[in-house]
């Protein structure tokens, strides 16, 4: 009997620091992206705007850096381009348990550099997590997932589209600056 | 059984963890703060006359209604009798400068760029960021005192321009600008532009150094419009609410020489503070002068660094940090594309600047640039007009020297601009492109390479073979301003990493990036030999231990 106790605890300890350590990544993926960070946001919003009959609009486009930087701090360039679709967002919000999943709206993808002077794009994990939340969700993000390889497929020969500085609610941008902080 | 049940529980247990797990999540909310305010144009002409000991509105001399800017300079010269003189001295006056190590004759009037490529034939469009008047081509007179041009230094008031075109004249007449945008820019008021002289300001030298190559942030990329009024995370000296710099604090001015020139850098700086107002002959903007050699107090180590590294590695993590982005490529390949109307196309990027201009080809822009780290002893070679280039590699069109065993080098950032520009086949040298005016060689208003090569080339007194190409190329500029402050500098693992920032940078160890294998062998070994010590002793006490229970 104490060996099973031993091994039980032995294997909720082996999986929390497995699992502290690999969470992270898990949740979320990143990805180089050949073009600059303006232009790599440019072109997800414009492969955003393309999968419009999926429900997908802009929300908004957000650059926490520049709060930072307007607090005085120096950071590389980030910007949050946010989505939705509410063919993917009425069936979450309409039900009370899953209304709560209305933290993760909008959908955010991140594109920032690093200290390499590359540009990476971030993303949440969105079928990984969906399945967290049971089958409905599940279901749900598994197209959310696909439509965000969508959002991440770059055709280099295409002409760069304009950056679209959309504002979340129209409000002006943190510190009198052209885009939302945070 | 035992074993299985065991393997069960753990299962059972690291699902219920994992569920548990996704159901946290953690957010951070950061605060922000308004930038720096900007002053307007009458308070800083307020506060010049405050600190100043003469009013120019009371000078008589300067009552006239000057009809152009010579005028204004007789004017001024009646006081300040000796200031031409002192300007024709200095290299802002005669863009030239005798490298004294390599003899190179260099500064604007001989050198060749990878932007417009040269002043030579564009003299008219270039002087526009020249402290005199009329330089239209070379017959121009460098004696004349009248043509020195006091008031682009020494406007208060915002209002001069010199504008491309007029040979560093300002408009005396209306007229549209910029060209073709239906936008009347009034004649310059020069009486009231010369009643408002005082000291020289961030908006005055950043007339010409935020502005080369052509617009704001496109040449230097640590220098840029953002630098007028900037926030303290963009430059600790010059932040506009707290030290708030001019340039003249750093580049000392003395008789109208103002201290530091990319032509002739300080790469080291070993000779500590330097008092404002010795005689000493050394170079006052280094950051030695005013922070000597020990900076970093109560840490060795750091000061230790000092003797293979700069300051600016350290402190100017990267360029370009404010909202400017600045231009990192220009290929002249592609220049001379027309639509289907044989008119110019210009498109444009993402951000909204142009990226491809019949007139000149394509661009690319970036913004908070991790800069290019070498050695650099302060000696810098160029490859000028007439020297012989090879075009299958990159040419170098300034070549940074110095090395590991040189006293004088230390590691520096640098900003790399990359090119691909003409050159001349049959002479195997750089070409010079007669690109602006309203001749019919300019190319930028015919675009035929053949005629504006001839032209450009005949302004340095070759002869265009008649066969042209492109060849790669790169220019360097040592990274010096937009200091952040000390808390952003470069942290240890920015550095001390295998991919890290000093990761190309031969020479020198660095401990984390580099190694030594028989002292990683020894070290390891020993923690190995540890470790393994430590389990075969505690395997046998837990069987000893087992042995005594039975």
């Amino acid at each position: 009997m104490l060996k099973i106790f031993a091994g039980f605890f032995s294997g909720i300890a082996l999986v929390a620091i497995v699992g502290w350590n690999t969470a992270g990544g898990l949740m979320m993926t990143e990805h180089e992206s050949p073009f600059g960070v303006e232009e790599t946001a440019a072109r997800i919003q414009a492969n955003i705007q393309a999968l419009s009959d999926h429900g997908w609009k802009l929300s908004g486009l957000r650059s926490p850096s520049v709060s930072v930087a307007a607090a005085g701090q120096n950071v590389p360039p980030v910007l949050l381009v946010e989505a939705c679709s509410t063919k993917y967002s009425g069936p979450l919000l309409a039900e009370d348990a899953t209304r709560i999943l209305s933290i993760l709206m909008p959908c955010t993808i991140t594109v920032y550099k690093k200290d390499d002077g590359k540009t990476y794009v971030g993303t949440m994990n969105a079928g990984l997590m969906g399945k967290m939340f049971g089958s409905k969700v599940s279901s749900i993000m598994d197209k959310v997932a696909e439509d965000q390889k969508a959002f991440l497929s770059f055709d280099a020969d295409k002409p760069a589209p304009p950056l679209i500085k959309t504002r979340p609610g129209g409000g002006k941008g943190a510190g009198g600056q052209e885009l939302s902080g945070c | 059984m035992t074993l299985l049940k065991t393997i069960s529980a753990a299962l059972i247990a690291s699902t219920m963890t994992l569920a548990l797990a996704a159901t946290g999540s953690s957010f951070a909310a950061v605060d922000s703060a308004p930038a720096a305010t900007q002053p307007t144009l009458e308070q800083d002409a307020a506060r010049a006359l405050a600190s100043s000991t003469a009013d120019h509105t009371k000078f008589e001399a300067l009552q006239a209604d000057f009809k152009n800017g010579p005028e204004v300079t007789r004017a001024c010269l009646g006081c300040h009798t000796e200031a031409a003189k002192q300007i024709h001295q200095t290299q802002h006056w005669t863009w030239e400068y005798r490298n004294p190590d390599t003899g190179q004759v260099l500064g604007k009037k001989h050198v060749i760029n990878n932007f417009c490529t040269a002043v030579a034939s564009n003299e008219d469009h270039c002087s526009a960021c020249h402290i005199g008047y009329g330089w239209a081509d070379r017959e121009f007179d460098l004696t004349v005192e009248e043509n020195v041009d006091c008031l682009v230094c020494h406007d208060t008031t915002g209002a001069y321009k010199k504008l491309p075109g007029l040979a560093g004249h300002p408009n005396y007449e209306t007229m549209e600008w910029p060209p073709k945008s239906g936008r009347l820019r009034p004649p310059t008021d020069l009486k009231k532009v010369a009643q408002h002289v005082g000291k020289t300001s961030r908006k005055t030298c950043g007339a010409c150094h935020f502005r080369g190559g052509g617009g704001d942030a496109v040449k230097h990329g640590d220098l840029d419009s953002s630098l007028e009024t900037p926030a303290r995370y963009l430059d600790v000296h010059m932040d506009a609410e707290g030290l708030n710099f001019n340039c003249a604090k750093c580049h000392v001015t003395d008789g109208h020489e103002v201290a530091g020139s990319r032509y002739g850098p300080t790469a080291s700086d070993t000779n500590g503070v330097q008092v404002r107002g010795a005689n000493t002959h050394r170079n006052p903007a280094t950051c030695q002068a005013c922070h000597g050699n020990g900076p970093h107090s109560g840490n060795a180590k750091l000061n230790d660094h000092t003797r293979k590294i700069a300051c600016q590695t350290c402190h100017i993590p990267a360029y370009a940090r404010g909202p400017r982005h600045t231009k990192m490529s220009w290929d002249w390949s592609t220049a001379g594309k027309l639509d289907e109307q044989g008119k110019r196309i210009r498109t444009r990027n993402s951000i909204g600047k142009v990226h491809y201009d019949s007139n000149k080809g394509h661009f690319t822009y970036d913004r908070y640039v991790i800069p290019q780290y070498q050695w650099f002893n302060g000696k810098v070679k160029y490859t000028l007009f007439g020297d012989r280039v090879d075009e299958s590699g990159v040419v170098k069109i300034n070549e940074f020297l110095g090395g590991p065993d040189d006293p004088d080098a230390r590691i520096w950032p640098l900003r790399v601009f990359r090119g691909k520009q003409m050159y001349d086949k049959g002479l195997k040298t750089l070409a010079v492109l007669h690109t602006a005016g309203n001749d019919d060689t300019a190319f930028w208003k015919n675009h035929d390479w053949d005629k504006a090569l001839t032209a450009g080339m005949k302004a340095v007194d070759a002869e265009y073979s008649g066969t042209m190409g492109f060849v790669e190329t790169e220019m360097s500029w040592p990274i010096t301003h937009m200091v952040a402050p000390k808390e952003d500098a470069l942290k240890c693992e920015q550095c001390h990493t295998k991919k890290g920032r000093l990761a190309g940078v031969d020479g020198v160890y660095i401990p984390a990036r580099d190694r030594i294998v028989f002292m990683d062998t020894v070290g390891f070994s020993v923690a190995l030999l540890a470790l393994i010590s430590v389990l075969v002793h505690g395997a046998i006490r837990i069987f000893v231990s087992s042995r005594k229970k039975v």
